[in-house]
């Protein structure tokens, strides 16, 4: 007799609230579903609202753990609309303050998994050491995490000297953090025991689903919006796209460590080759019509629509951010997949923080409801 | 109280403020170290951490939770979103802020506050002393913090009102002054205010332990004397806004000018109203070509 298992939105805790409904035979889940909406702002409505420098601060908000990279590609189409060319120097910062936030990212995301995976010292230890990148951005723009350093037409802060110096010291520190976690993704690492086949996303299924970013990569798939199609500095900076074959856990973990080498890479490219000159151009007015957006955020693809009316306030934002676009993955990743294995795979995409151990487990026949372990 | 226990609730905000919640656990914050422990249940909890500007759909969830917390049932809310709303006000499934909903007893601002101000303020609640020794109490240079109005240089002309992202800045003009009011409980710290100030008065500081339970407080205020106009006496403009404008006109932009600033200043000392009255039209016209018959004259001469 299957049984109704629920996880979220508020029991257990993940960080967004979001509520996945679970049809489970044995030990085996037969069907997902997912309701969202928790977090629903009325976001897009608020943007038509106020000017288009107001809206910065508010693109920055979608998302507490990938502000900056939202403000970006906000300014971007923004700067299309208006006709604005970005100093070259900006378009470097840019890439740096996202790298480091791509850093961050996946650094947090490591935290989690570990978390999740019940490797509870493993989750101290990343969490511990990543720190100091909230330092150094709290150093370099006033803020941890809603930084506020992008603006329409470049970047509010520059990176002199002695913040390069600052910066280029703080990824030492962190490549050996990614040297520690890719020794728990080895043959024989921790990690790699407890992500080896599971959830995993087959290529073609990822392609169906619409998966953007490290978990589209992780199934196979050469797709990264730096490199297809290009802004910022990105088409002057030598990088890497990480690909990985497996669609599993395990092959999800290995993109995003591996990734963070190649975010190193660029961070310091971009100080070495860092051009003089303004780090801000001066908005203009906005054109009537339509633009659209979109740049690699940590956890992929994310897409910005602005229609301008020719008023200093937008018309129309969409925004498709890359989770949206992932939770289908989720959903094909979860069918036919352990239940014990339930968390990792949705925390395989997204920053699902202090999941519990527990779920509830609804009887399908009796509807009486129990709290069952989740190990 | 000998043991704390928290449950977090987060409803509608960008996350941040629920991640350095939890970044507190980490060694570094040490929020273990105060006794204080995360759970999972609300019925294990008898401290309530709230996040975000609330919606319709998180609603009776947090009610329920809220019965369910123990004894003293002291609720926190961390962030602006949960203490106003912020730059989600508007926000049509946005139904907070959350103490029309349930009792707050403490509000620790910020957006987020850092994880050093919420540690401190968990301290101050708890009536445990902390010594902020190490490095990382401090903030760096150009952080982003509570407002300071330089009483001398602001102008009270309402740049930073215009230009804030969150509705944050009022100004409100009374029979006399000019009050620009800085509530930063519903405030970004995007710092766009700082910028746009053109005197240099508005900076953000390095002030961030901001932990209160009187919101009424939670302000920073300047106050400006309104222009009494010449003619009908009425208020209406700030007068160092006028002052300073004027001498940005005779000192940087046309110095040539210099010799009328008190023919200038009449001028612009009469208000709205009263400068559509023939008298003071023609003077105004008399004034303007005073001035450029001097423009023509310095012309000439070059
Ligand atoms: S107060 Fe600011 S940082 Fe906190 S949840 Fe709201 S928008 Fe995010
Ligand atoms: S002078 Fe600065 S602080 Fe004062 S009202 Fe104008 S912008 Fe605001
Ligand atoms: S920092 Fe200034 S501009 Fe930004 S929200 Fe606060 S008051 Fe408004």
């Amino acid at each position: 007799m299957p049984e109704k298992v629920y996880i979220g939105p508020y029991r257990p805790q993940l960080v967004e609230p979001e509520r996945f409904e679970l049809l489970v035979e044995g030990d085996r889940i037969i069907d997902a579903k997912m309701e969202l909406g928790y977090m629903h702002r009325g976001i897009e409505k608020l943007f038509t609202t106020r000017t288009y420098m107001q809206n910065l601060a508010l693109a920055e908000r979608i998302c507490g753990i990938c502000s900056g990279v939202h403000t970006l590609c906000y300014a971007q189409t923004v700067e299309r609309l208006m006709g604005v060319d970005v100093p070259e120097r900006a378009r470097y910062l840019r890439c740096i303050y996202m790298e480091l936030e791509r850093l961050h990212s996946h650094y947090l995301w490591f935290g989690i998994l570990a978390h999740s995976l019940h490797e509870h010292e493993i989750f101290a230890k990343i969490m511990g050491e990543r720190e100091i990148i909230q330092d150094l951005f709290e150093y370099l723009t006033g803020n941890r995490i809603n930084y506020a350093i992008n603006t329409i037409g470049g970047v509010r802060r520059d990176i002199t000297p002695e913040k390069a110096e600052k910066i280029r010291k703080v990824l030492k520190t962190l490549r050996s953090l990614s040297d520690y976690i890719m020794s728990l993704l080895d043959d024989n690492g921790v990690l790699t025991k407890k992500t080896k086949g599971v959830g995993v996303l087959p290529r073609d299924k990822a392609i169906e689903v619409g998966a953007v970013g490290p978990v589209l990569r992780a199934s196979g798939v050469t797709s990264d919006v730096r490199k297809d199609d290009p802004y910022a500095a990105y088409d002057k900076l030598n990088f890497e796209v990480i690909v990985e074959k497996d669609g599993d856990l395990r092959a999800k973990s290995l993109v995003r460590a591996r990734e963070t080498y190649e975010s190193m890479k660029i961070i310091e490219q971009a100080l070495d080759n860092l051009p003089s000159g303004d780090i801000a151009a001066k908005p203009g007015e906005p054109k009537v019509g339509e633009e659209i957006g979109r740049t690699e955020a940590p956890r992929g693809e994310l897409i910005y629509y602005i229609k301008s009316n020719g008023t200093n306030i937008p018309e129309r934002v969409k925004v498709r951010t890359p989770s949206y676009a992932n939770n289908f993955a989720i959903l094909a990743m979860l069918r036919g997949e352990y239940l014990k294995n339930a968390r990792a795979v949705i925390e395989s995409i997204d920053p699902c923080f202090a999941c519990t151990d527990r779920v509830v487990v609804v009887d399908a026949r009796t509807g009486v409801r129990r709290i069952m372990n989740l190990k | 109280m000998d043991k704390i226990s928290v449950y977090r609730f987060l409803s509608a905000g960008c996350n941040a403020c629920d991640v350095e919640v939890l970044e507190c656990l980490a060694p570094r914050y040490g929020l273990a170290s105060l006794g204080v422990e995360v759970v999972e249940e609300p019925e294990k909890a008898n401290v309530l951490i709230l996040t975000g500007a609330g919606t319709v759909k998180g609603r009776e969830a947090l009610l329920e939770v809220y019965e369910k917390i123990n004894p003293p049932k002291i609720v926190i809310a961390v962030g602006n979103c949960s203490i106003t709303k912020n730059i989600f006000d508007k926000g049509y499934p946005i139904i907070g802020p959350l103490n029309k909903l349930i009792p707050v007893n403490y509000y620790i601002p910020g957006c987020p506050p850092r994880p050093q101000a919420i540690i401190k303020a968990v301290a101050d609640i708890l009536g445990v002393k902390i010594e902020e020794r190490e490095e990382w109490w401090q903030t760096p240079e150009g952080f982003r913090g509570r407002h300071e109005i330089d009483r001398e240089k602001c102008i009270g002309c309402g740049a930073c009102a215009q230009i804030c992202t969150a509705d944050a800045i009022e100004v409100i003009d009374g029979p006399e002054k000019r009050i620009i009011k800085v509530n930063y409980v519903h405030c970004t710290f995007c710092a766009f205010c700082q910028d746009e100030c053109p005197t240099k008065a508005l900076k953000l500081t390095g002030a961030y332990h901001l932990l209160t339970n009187d919101l009424q407080k939670a302000r920073v205020e300047n106050e400006v004397n309104l222009l009494t106009c010449a003619i009908c006496g009425g208020t209406f403009f700030p007068e160092k806004q006028i002052d300073w404008a004027l001498k940005r006109i005779v000192e940087e932009k046309a110095p040539i000018y210099r010799d009328f600033s008190s023919e200038i200043l009449d001028a612009v000392k009469i208000c709205t109203n009263c400068r559509r009255s023939v008298e003071s039209i023609k003077k105004a016209k008399r004034l303007l070509t005073k001035l450029s018959e001097k423009a023509r004259a310095t012309v000439l001469r070059k």
